[in-house]
């Protein structure tokens, strides 16, 4: 049986963190309404809940632990009560220990629900984003921290926008394809291990770990340092992962593709890549090949495939019958004067 | 495929040092070799790559060897936990 790869997630993230990313990462303005310390308040999972059958009593099947948004709805609801039944309403929601509440589309709460949250050291924050925008940014960003991720063996380059995942036994070179491609100008994401996560339907984007991030090993210089070395041009943090490229061993038993370029696909997290398989001989210069696969998947992105026009070309001819010996590319040659 | 689990028992985890004689070892086999923890996994043979682990004293790990000489390979890389790497414990 084949090994299989294990997939992996993070348990949790807690809500100062998940703030702070709403700030710097995403974008949004976020200020806190109460004083109550919230570095032990945990999100667990990435749906929300927008609170409406808990706020009017119904607090059966509340699904408290999520990260609850307050929005027009809700709070239009809890002002047209009267103060007591305001405090009650607010009530069955404060009993439950949830990570934090949001209130969206520039609303308030009254002082006195401000302070039942403190009381029951619940975090709230305001933000002016309308509720739908405001969850739908803080659900991508909440699927993106709880997404099943993988650790794959290789080196992501950025060779011409596309992101090339080499891969390939210990030892073939894919560290030393990696610098030379960085030496012509493309961009290291990682070496060694790469962390992917599945993005959305067929996007699986690729990192480093924050451990390691652009360091490298090469055998027989040891470790180095492509940012330090090569600058900021040379490195990207992110980048999705387009194309496999598969190192091996030259193996005269293996067909290897000769028209189509790609020869199989591989699923990662569910996403399904292009393979290219890339026989390793002496003399063959990867790193260029490596340009024209980039390129190439470039062109057919584009709906231009190579192999494709040529055989169209190929058939066009022996359509046209009247069979002739190929003539030269230039009807006529003028004089080469050099 | 065999799996093993083991524990890292030298007091200063898996350093450069550790990791670079568990990549030496493991690359004299042919077998595959994957370490594991708690689900984040790396191929054993890149020093990168086990270094990432930061795996620290008591921490878990488990081993998968998947090839022709996966039982020496095993046995080889399983001594050099339980000797914590001629480190102290």
């Amino acid at each position: 049986m084949p090994h299989q790869k294990k997939t992996f997630r993070k348990e949790s993230i807690t809500v100062p963190f998940m703030v702070k990313q709403l700030r710097t990462a995403v974008g949004v303005e976020v200020e806190e309404v109460n004083d109550v310390d919230p570095s032990q308040h945990k999100v667990i999972e990435s749906n929300l809940h927008r609170p409406g059958l808990a706020l009017a009593g119904y607090v059966e099947l509340f699904t408290y632990q999520r990260v609850q948004i307050l929005g027009n709805t809700e709070n239009q609801f809890l002002r047209d009560l009267p103060a007591e039944k305001q405090r009650e309403a607010f009530g069955h929601l404060v009993q439950f220990p949830m990570p934090c509440i949001f209130l969206t589309d520039s609303n308030r709460l009254g002082d006195d629900l401000v302070a039942m949250a403190t009381e029951a050291e619940i975090p709230v924050y305001r933000t002016a984003v309308p509720s739908t925008q405001f969850m739908a940014l803080l659900r991508d960003f909440l699927y993106d921290q709880f997404a099943p991720q993988q650790t794959l063996h290789g080196s992501l380059v950025d060779v011409y926008g596309i992101g090339l995942m080499l891969t390939g036994k210990s030892g073939i070179g894919k560290s030393e394809v990696a610098l030379d491609l960085v030496e012509r100008g493309h961009r290291l994401v990682a070496d060694d291990v790469v962390i992917v996560t599945k993005k959305e339907e067929q996007v699986l984007m690729g990192s480093g770990t924050d451990l390691v991030q652009h360091f490298m090993e090469i055998r027989g210089l040891g470790l180095l340092d492509v940012r330090a070395m090569f600058g900021i041009r040379a490195i990207r943090f992110q980048k999705r992962v387009e194309v496999i490229v598969r190192m091996e061993l030259w193996d005269s038993d293996e067909e290897y593709t000769r028209l189509g370029m790609v020869d199989s696909h591989e699923t990662v997290l569910g996403v399904k890549l292009p393979v290219v398989k890339v026989p390793i001989t002496p003399g063959k210069n990867i790193t260029v090949i490596c340009e024209v696969i980039a390129m190439t998947h470039l062109l057919r992105h584009y709906g231009y495939d190579p192999a494709e026009v040529f055989s169209e070309r190929l058939a066009q001819r022996i359509r046209e019958k009247g069979s002739r010996v190929p003539s030269r590319g230039t009807e006529y040659f003028e004089h080469d004067y050099e | 495929m065999i799996t093993r689990e083991v524990t890292v028992t030298n007091r200063a985890g898996l350093h450069t040092r550790p990791a670079s004689m568990i990549v030496r070892t493991a690359s004299q086999f042919d077998a595959d070799f994957y370490i594991e923890k708690d689900g984040y996994e790396i191929n054993g043979k890149s020093i990168i790559g086990v270094m990432t682990l930061a795996a620290e004293q008591d921490a878990k790990l488990k081993l998968h060897f998947d090839g022709e000489d996966e039982e020496e390979a095993a046995t080889a890389i399983e001594e050099l936990f339980e000797s914590g790497f001629g480190e102290v414990k």
